[in-house]
């Protein structure tokens, strides 16, 4: 694709996506990819990783923004950083593995050394460049950063363009589910725990991003698994015997569409939004009252009422990073290709809680995020099957208009509809048609 | 000539081993599920250094009561990443006994194994470590945890349902 001769012209782009239903291309289209490489991915706030990944000086943590391989690091003096991981001499990846702690950085080719901020210490035989004027100190010989970096409550963020909001104004309405997982930790703090899960499907990274708050889907897909567990539960342990931990998250994704419908979904600038709010399918866990205990300790009871009465299922903050605050694990959104995605899991600790709270996360996301787990295949079954199913010439349009007119403004840029509602489909669909057609 | 004890004692084993992973590759669960303890674990972990699957994520991390859920799964009419049941086929060497039974920790073995998979059209290959920890019962073995460590555990993986 040449960008004087774009595969799509802003014209055509725009018909592809209608308030009420999105054409199969967006899904299918490898240059529709490359564009949204390019004017989603390559635009606005991409999550990179979490500042407990890096808490010591000297940390580094590698990922990629828009595929383009970067490092986050803290130098020695605590200052925060996202370099491009790319040699400002030759361009080799400058750190190959994924994390580790170090002094500086050296090439591994021709042992260019880089400060942690990505400024250059020391060239091997640099006085050679001296007829060209070229010495350390010019800015073309340090590692570049990229353009933006923005840290909400820990939750790193970087963009590749110069411009555009700033992070808390993009993040708007759904900046409160990051701040309620982190009021779920009694010391007000997250923390990653080692153990990423990298899960690849073989499908276009939006159904994924979509499938999350679509709340007509549980209680079909899932049914081999939870209505599994439920029968499972009741020959083995009896009727009205409680639950394991494990069982009490399996059961739960068959729940009613009624049920479903009361979570409501909620739809913010951005293509932002959550699903749940005072109830979802992650409510009714046991209580653990060592937990209990340490949170009113740390916050009083009133205050830890007001907490735990927020319980959203997924937010997802378009296009990168979905969260479930009420147990404490991130999906982190890394497209590949029109057809390859990998979904990257994390487990976070709540500081000054009982192990029990991560033990139940990393419980959780053994059986829902795992690439072996129970659960997610049949998901993912769902994606493959669109994916190609939307190859045919069957029919160009996909629907989006269940519930079209009953979204409620609830306060300005913040809508609300019950959970049935495609509100989270037109709302992450719109927002991309923005990012889409926005000129440079 | 009788066999010294020691070679009579590893091929008892090695029998047990190829037994347990023909019984996956044969689908006969319940079989497969009569040959784990009472509180049996298999475990397949997401990082070759993990310390145990309590605090670390797992590929898989199973009970009898979660085995008795995905085993019960694959059943299910509407388990639709199922369809057509994949098949597999175990492969399994290099059986050695790292550790005899004591009076209080069971018998230890280890091997390494191969699992072909043909899914959804596509032929898949894992390979990695088992670790068996065997008592002994009736003569025979019961598994009080079977880990299978992948040597790819920590990259990137598509989706799977067998046991490895």
């Amino acid at each position: 694709m040449s960008e004087l001769q774009p595969a799509y012209r802003q014209s055509e782009l725009s018909e592809l996506v209608e308030h009420d239903r999105v054409h199969r291309s967006i899904y299918t289209d490898p240059e529709i990819f490359d564009l949204e490489m390019a004017r989603i991915w390559g635009k606005t706030w991409i999550y990179v990783g979490h500042e407990s990944q890096v808490a010591n000086p000297g940390d580094y943590y590698t990922t990629t923004v828009a595929s383009q391989p970067v490092i986050m690091s803290r130098d020695h003096d605590g200052q925060l950083h996202v370099l491009f991981n790319r040699c400002a001499h030759k361009g080799a990846q400058l750190v190959g593995d994924e994390c580790g702690n170090l002094k500086e950085f050296r090439c591994c080719y021709h042992a260019w050394r880089f400060a942690m901020d990505g400024r250059c210490v020391s060239i091997p035989l640099e006085e050679g460049y001296a007829d060209a004027g070229f010495t350390k100190d010019d800015p073309a010989a340090s590692v570049r950063k990229v353009p933006r970096v923005g840290s909400y409550k820990g939750f790193v963020f970087a963009s590749l363009s110069e411009e555009g909001p700033d992070l808390e104004t993009w993040l708007g309405g759904v900046a409160s589910s990051i701040d309620n997982m982190v009021d779920r930790a009694p010391e007000g703090e997250l923390e990653v725990v080692p153990g990423v899960m990298r899960y690849e499907h073989d499908s276009n990274w939006k159904f994924f991003v979509e499938n999350l708050n679509d709340m007509m889907h549980p209680m079909i897909v899932h049914q081999s698994s939870s209505l599994t567990a439920r029968v499972v539960a009741k020959r083995e342990l009896g009727k009205d015997a409680p639950l394991p931990p494990a069982l009490e998250i399996i059961s739960p994704f068959t729940q009613s569409y009624a049920f479903f419908d009361d979570m409501g979904l909620h739809a913010f600038d951005n293509g932002h939004g959550y699903s749940g709010g005072k109830n979802s399918i992650h409510a009714a866990y046991s209580d653990v009252e060592a937990y209990n205990e340490a949170m009113n300790e740390a916050y009083g009871e009133e205050r830890v009422k007001q907490i735990f009465a927020v319980n959203r299922h997924n937010t997802v903050f378009y296009p990168s990073l979905t969260i479930k605050g009420a147990i404490q694990t991130i999906r982190v959104v890394k497209p590949v290709a029109v057809d390859k995605t990998i979904i990257e899991s994390f487990t976070l600790r709540l500081k000054g809680a009982p192990d029990e709270l991560l033990k139940r996360s990393i419980l959780y996301c053994n059986l829902i995020n795992s690439s072996a787990n129970l659960v997610g295949p049949d998901d993912q079954e769902a994606y493959l099957r669109q994916q190609e199913g939307l190859k045919t010439q069957g029919n160009d349009w996909i629907p989006l208009s269940r519930d079209i007119n009953s979204d409620e403004e609830l306060e300005p840029g913040h809508y609300y509809a019950k959970g049935s509602s495609d509100l989270a489909f037109r709302n992450q669909l719109k927002a991309w048609k923005q990012y889409m057609l926005a000129e440079d | 000539m009788a066999l010294p004890d020691t070679l009579l004692f590893q091929h008892q084993v090695e029998q047990f081993v190829y037994a347990e992973v023909r019984l996956l590759d044969e689908r006969r669960w319940e079989a497969w599920e009569a040959l784990f303890a009472e509180e049996g674990t298999y475990w397949a972990p997401a990082a070759h250094d993990q310390p145990n699957p309590e605090e670390h994520v797992s590929l898989i991390y199973e009970n009898a009561l979660l085995r008795k859920v995905r085993q019960q799964r694959f059943k299910h009419p509407n388990a639709f990443s199922l369809q057509p049941f994949p098949r597999t086929s175990h492969l399994v060497s290099n059986v050695m006994i790292d550790q005899e039974a004591t009076d209080t920790s069971p018998l230890v073995v280890s091997a390494r194994f191969i699992m072909h998979e043909f899914r959804r059209g596509q032929p898949n290959s894992y390979a990695g470590a088992y670790r068996y920890e065997l008592v002994t019962n009736d003569g025979g073995f019961l598994i009080q945890q079977k880990k299978a460590t992948l040597v790819n555990c920590n990259g990137t993986l598509t989706s799977s349902a067998m046991y490895f």
